[in-house]
């Protein structure tokens, strides 16, 4: 599939960068959500994410505010199709005789309602990110709890969930006063104030670490993995009463080597850390990326082997450490 | 690996995570199935369908012998030849015998309800041409080209409506024995009948457009559940006995009843010809046994027909005193009621339940093993499985899809309204996990009583993927038995007794003491007739679109309904005139079923049947004669419900609200297909297919506002409050209308398989769906891809009315294989199940399969002849459903996470 190439970097912004409205910015809601965390979940995905990772599954995250996605397989241009032409107000959507649509997605940003979107009757043109009141949000999550059953409840993940900080708190208040049990997967890199602040307000933890190498940590993420660290062991000493699991996407070539993974014991170990998820690399974002004109640096390399995942699950067990892989979790 | 799964366990317990949260690390392995099953199954894969004569010719030859006599005796006597003269066959491996015919997948026309069908194929027949001009219902239907469908003629076998193959030698004795039945079928006396309606034209018009698309005589039984009480506990030669004290005590006498009193001698009368054709029907396969073993050189083979011939023997004549005799007994009266009428959906009931005492017993005196009964329930399988109805293609393929829906059910309460679930019902459920097959199909009847262990295993069950077992909430089921049944008498112990007749019918029972190791146990069973016939299968959004055309149907040119000239400037006069339209149709269509229905109970009253349903052999009149304890069971049957709310919400949304188009510019666009090429050129069906034709452009704007109009399945309350009055207007109109019996009816809501073929004559609709696609599958399905706020919020949506406010409602979920992977992915499957039933969901299935799956099963069939999905209430072979309903499969939104 032909892929529509931009620098991302033009329609991000930049890191920490957080807007300070009083609305959440939500890229998707997921019901019966059953691998982010114990039992049956809701997950919000917020947008915004200190992290940019080469891999990202939901690099859609990355634009904090409203935005078009493309999907080009859903598109029925070959079938005659062409109505988004006419409505699209900043021209950036073009079309040559025999070829699917192009967007120019220079233009596209300063776009602000999508009327393409609203008459692209195959999906193909989407819009991507709804604003919600913390009260919105809430609605819907009371509406779930009855769904989850006992020990189910809400999951932030993202993006980076702490990226909307204010808004993330606000809704973390409302479900301890509903007594909705939280989980979160974060990047925890934050200034530890504001990290600690909202872990106050969480039951259960993903955080990631990607590398133990700061500087491959810093080439696959965009940033070091000093912050990350410090706030782990800050969140472990501050007496936080949750539970903590680390997760980490294992990717051939960048951090599948032993050496990663007996520095991460060690640190698990000083931090008397037990639990860590380990994710076999997967290209389920993959079609994200192009629906967003972005080039996805692993449309090849970085897969892994059962027995490779195996062999490193076998050096954490070895260490003591409960050591999951994918689905296959004691939550 | 093994290491591994140790060594996290260890290290877990030493930081204290429990035992509980260990075990969902771990999940058993299935056992495969007996080799018996296995062998058995090796040759049902190669078998077609295959329709005789045999039993068809001594029902008619013994008929016509006795012509003269009293009906409900002659047509015992015929019933009962048919029986007694089907040549047994017996396979080696089979420890449970009997089929409906000499083949293994077999059936037989029964022209003395329908010939017309075979009369007209008479000639073409023999001549071996060209089938003549099929009727619509069934050119709109698409039966499944593979598995043993024959759907062409082939060497030396004739295809008979595109599902049977019949061999040649055949043909002559059908054409010979339909000819006998030219003008006087159930058919024929109730068309003649019909015909003197004053509205029958309306009748016609509607039928011929297929927004109603069946007759109740297709299949007049069904739909209802078996009652085995009777063979259990007195055996033939003791309800032979009873017969003739019954006769001693009623022949002759009025008993205070003028009209129908009389017949009582009569009925017992009639009961003594079925049990002993019956009996004899046994007594054969017993010397069948014993011959083969007389011939079998092969010690253990020999034994396996011995043991066969001393079952068959022993239930020929006495109870059951095993549980293997009751088991081979219950089924040996399935298929004498399965043979007795054309019909789908007669479903065994609360086998584990039934049978419990049984199994118990030899148990305890270790006469047996859980792993021989696991083996017998895995053979009893295969046998249900070989139930196959014969009907035309309108109703094998386009209502049933090939499936007869024999439903079993688990769970629910006891007499005592305590859990009903017994041991032997988690062994149906293992037998159902390693032998997988389409039949029965199991339904667990959930109730907050259930113990946990059960329902778990259930939930292990379901996410095998084979959509079984599906789920039904028991309070609600029993509230709207005590909502529908109470005028009749029903009570609180009676409404315990109900489970699912057919794919999704709940059905009303009772219990009956059983007798039976030194005790007496209640075992439930059915206790009425048909709940699955009357006004069938009307297309709702057909009615709306008769609406917006002035009663034309545009498809075919030809009106339907008598004009209404109404501009239709608000939206209540938009409903009303649906609501007309829809009681022209349910008026002149109900009179024709019941007349229908009438002269079958008249000519064609169940035998077999009337000798199990309770009270009939209490009174002494048949089911016919309402002899069943339980009758207002006669009802509406809707289809593309969810369609025709989207299209509802769409034309208040885009016409009367926003006013953004007139009545007039949304018809027209409709009309236009919104500017796509339709299905009928194309000939791709799937919902998501879209061509554009020179006026895409034109109609595009309109087209996005349909498709963006608000759409249930979403917790949006605009949508959802229309589904909610339709509901409330329903549940109080419905019951205006009588049945034959006399009794108000009420809503029925399983499309089964007709929302493809209704799909299919429907023009395009306001919710942006395109003409001739399939509609939304059950009742509260959403429609394919649009509910988007997730599974939450769809349940939020179904439940915004009282399920029990009529029959069942329908709710089919696709989910991701790896999103209920484990022990804990099974207690997520179960905490859906439980959330759904808690906000009040009657019934829920799922298909855990991916559609990447299914994709490559359509185009590569022979490579996944063991493929089974769940359509509407049913499992079926994907290889033997038409391609309209395995489309709508793919498209149902999956649930999962990546």
């Amino acid at each position: 599939m032909q892929t529509v190439v931009l620098s991302a970097a033009s329609i991000t912004k930049p890191h920490g960068v957080k807007p300070m409205d009083a609305r959440g910015h939500i890229f998707d809601i997921q019901s019966f959500s059953v691998h982010d965390g114990p039992g049956c979940r809701t997950t919000v995905f917020m947008t915004g994410c200190p992290l940019q990772c080469r891999w990202c599954a939901n690099p859609e995250s990355w634009i904090y505010g409203k935005h078009l996605m493309f999907a080009q397989a859903s598109c029925k241009w070959d079938k005659g199709c062409d109505v988004c032409l006419s409505v699209c107000p900043t021209g950036a959507i073009t079309m040559e005789p025999g070829q699917p649509p192009q967007v120019d997605w220079n233009k596209c940003k300063d776009c602000h309602d999508f009327p393409c979107t609203s008459i692209c009757p195959n999906r193909a043109l989407k819009q991507c990110v709804r604003e919600y009141t913390s009260d919105e949000l809430l609605q819907i999550l009371r509406r779930d709890f009855s769904s989850w059953g006992s020990n189910g409840g809400v999951t932030f993940s993202g993006g980076d969930p702490i990226t909307q900080h204010d808004f993330l708190i606000e809704v973390l208040k409302g479900c301890q006063k509903l007594g909705i049990h939280t989980a979160i997967e974060t990047s925890a890199h934050f200034p530890r104030e504001k990290f600690l602040d909202v872990m106050q307000y969480i039951d259960f933890a993903f955080i990631d670490v990607k590398n133990m190498d700061s500087e491959a940590h810093k080439a696959g993420t965009g940033v070091g993995n000093e912050l990350i660290l410090d706030n782990i062991r800050a969140l472990k000493q501050s007496g936080w009463k949750g539970r903590l699991v680390l997760r980490q996407p294992v990717i051939c070539g960048y951090n599948d080597s032993e050496e990663n993974a007996k520095k991460l014991i060690s640190f698990m170990k000083e931090n008397d850390l037990f639990e860590i998820n380990l994710l076999k690399f997967h290209r389920l974002g993959q079609t994200k990326w192009e629906q967003l004109g972005k080039t996805y640096d692993y449309a090849t390399g970085g897969e892994m082997t059962d027995e490779a995942m195996t062999a490193l699950q076998s050096l954490y067990l070895d260490a003591g450490i409960a050591c999951y892989i994918g689905h296959h979790t004691s939550f | 690996m093994e290491s591994n799964e140790l060594k996290l366990q260890e290290i877990l317990k030493a930081r204290g995570i429990t035992d509980e949260q260990l075990k969902e690390v771990q999940e058993q392995d299935i056992p495969a199935a007996a080799e018996s099953f296995q062998r058995i199954m090796d040759i049902y894969y190669l078998l077609k369908v295959t329709a005789d004569m045999e039993s068809a010719y001594w029902y008619n030859r013994v008929w016509w012998e006795n012509d003269g006599d009293l009906l409900e005796v002659r047509r015992a006597k015929a019933v009962a030849a048919s029986l007694a003269h089907s040549t047994p066959t017996i396979l080696p491996y089979e420890k449970l015998v009997m089929n409906k015919t000499k083949h293994l997948r077999g059936a037989f026309p029964f022209p003395w309800v329908c010939a017309s069908f075979f009369n007209s194929l008479a000639e073409s027949l023999m001549e071996e041409a060209e089938a003549p001009a099929e009727n619509e219902a069934d050119s709109v239907s698409v039966v499944g080209a593979g598995g043993g469908n024959v759907t062409e003629s082939y060497g030396e076998i004739i295809s008979i409506a595109k599902k049977f193959g019949m061999r040649k030698e055949d043909i002559p004795v059908l054409v010979k024995v339909s000819k006998y039945w030219d003008g006087i079928s159930v058919e024929d006396i109730s068309t003649k009948y019909a015909k003197t309606l004053p509205g029958y034209e309306q009748f016609q018009n509607v039928m011929d457009s297929v927004l109603v698309m069946f007759d109740s005589f297709a299949i007049p039984q069904g739909r209802e559940v078996m009652n085995y009480y009777m063979p259990l506990q007195y055996g033939f030669d003791g309800i032979l006995e009873l017969c003739d004290e019954k006769i001693a005590e009623t022949m002759g006498e009025a008993g205070g009843d003028g009209i129908l009193g009389m017949s009582r001698g009569y009925y017992y009368a009639a009961m003594k010809e079925i049990v002993k054709g019956l009996s004899q029907w046994c007594e054969n396969y017993a010397r069948k046994a014993e011959d083969l073993a007389s011939r079998e050189p092969d010690e253990a083979y020999k034994k396996n027909y011995l043991e066969i011939a001393q079952v068959m023997h022993n239930i020929a004549h006495k109870r059951p005193s095993t549980f293997r005799e009751a088991l081979q007994l219950t089924l040996c009266m399935h298929l004498g009621v399965v043979n007795e009428d054309p019909q789908s959906g007669q479903s065994i009931g609360r086998l584990g339940q039934v049978l419990q005492p049984f199994y118990e017993k030899d148990i305890a005196d270790g006469t047996t093993t859980e792993e021989e009964v696991v083996e017998l329930l895995e053979l009893y399988r295969i046998k249900i499985t070989c139930i196959e109805c014969f009907a035309s293609a309108g109703v094998s393929g386009g209502v049933l899809s090939g499936n007869t829906f024999n439903n079993l059910s688990l769970g629910g309460q006891n007499h005592d309204g305590l859990s009903a679930v017994t041991p032997l019902e988690y062994l149906i459920i293992e037998a159902g996990m390693r032998a997988q097959t389409p039949q029965p199909t199991l339904s667990i009847l959930y109730d907050e009583k259930l113990p946990e262990d059960f329902l778990m295993k259930a939930a292990a069950c379901t996410k095998l993927g084979m959509g079984y077992p599906a789920w039904m909430n028991n309070q609600v089921g029993m509230n709207f038995m005590l909502r529908q049944y109470g005028p009749e008498g029903m009570d609180l112990y009676d409404a315990r007794a109900w489970c699912l007749g057919g794919c999704l019918e709940s059905a009303p029972g009772c219990f009956l003491p059983l007798e039976y190791n030194g005790k007496v146990t209640m075992i439930p069973g059915g206790a009425s007739p048909t709940c699955g016939t009357g006004i069938h299968f009307t297309g709702l959004p057909k009615v709306l679109e008769l609406v917006l055309t002035n009663g034309v149907d545009k498809r075919t040119g030809k009106r339907v309904f008598p004009p209404h000239n109404k501009k239709l400037e608000t939206f209540d006069e938009l409903l009303d005139q649906w609501k007309e339209y829809l009681d022209i149709s349910n008026r002149v269509v109900n009179k024709v079923n019941n007349i229908q229905m009438d002269v079958w109970r008249k000519y064609n009253m169940p035998a077999v049947n009337s000798l199990l349903k309770p009270d009939c052999f209490k009174k002494g009149q048949h089911i016919g004669n309402c002899g069943a304890r339980y009758n207002a069971c006669i009802n509406f049957e809707s289809c593309g419900t969810i369609t025709f709310i989207n299209s509802l919400a769409s034309l208040k949304k885009n016409v009367y609200d926003t006013k953004k188009y007139t009545l007039e510019e949304m018809t027209d666009a409709m009309l236009h297909n919104f500017g796509f090429r339709t299905a009928y050129d194309t000939g791709v069906f799937s919902p998501d297919y879209r061509e554009s034709t020179d006026d895409a452009q034109k109609y595009a704007a309109i087209f996005a506002d349909c498709i963006n109009a608000p759409k249930y399945g979403n917790a949006d309350p605009y949508a959802d409050q229309l589904l909610r009055d339709y509901h409330m207007y329903l549940m109080h109109y419905l019951p205006t209308l009588e049945s034959f019996f006399g009794k108000p009816e009420y809503l029925c809501q399983i499309s089964v398989s007709t929302h493809g073929p209704q799909g299919f004559i429907t023009l395009a609709t306001a919710d942006g769906r395109l003409a001739g696609t399939t509609y939304s599958d059950g009742s509260v399905s959403a429609a394919p891809g649009t509910d988007k706020n997730g599974v939450y919020a769809l349940f939020e949506s179904a439940t915004v009315y009282d399920h029990s406010q009529n029959q069942n409602a329908q709710m089919n979920l696709k989910l991701h294989p790896s999103s209920v992977q484990g022990v804990q992915g099974t207690r997520k499957l179960l905490e859906l199940v439980r959330t759904y039933m808690r906000k009040g969901g009657f019934h829920v299935q799922f298909n855990v399969v991916s559609s990447d799956t299914l994709k490559e099963a359509q185009k590569t069939p022979d490579q996944y002849r063991d493929l089974m999905v769940r359509v509407a209430g049913f499992t079926q072979y994907w290889c033997e459903i038409g391609k309209p309903i395995q489309d709508e499969v793919i498209y149902r939104t999956e649930y999962e996470e990546v």
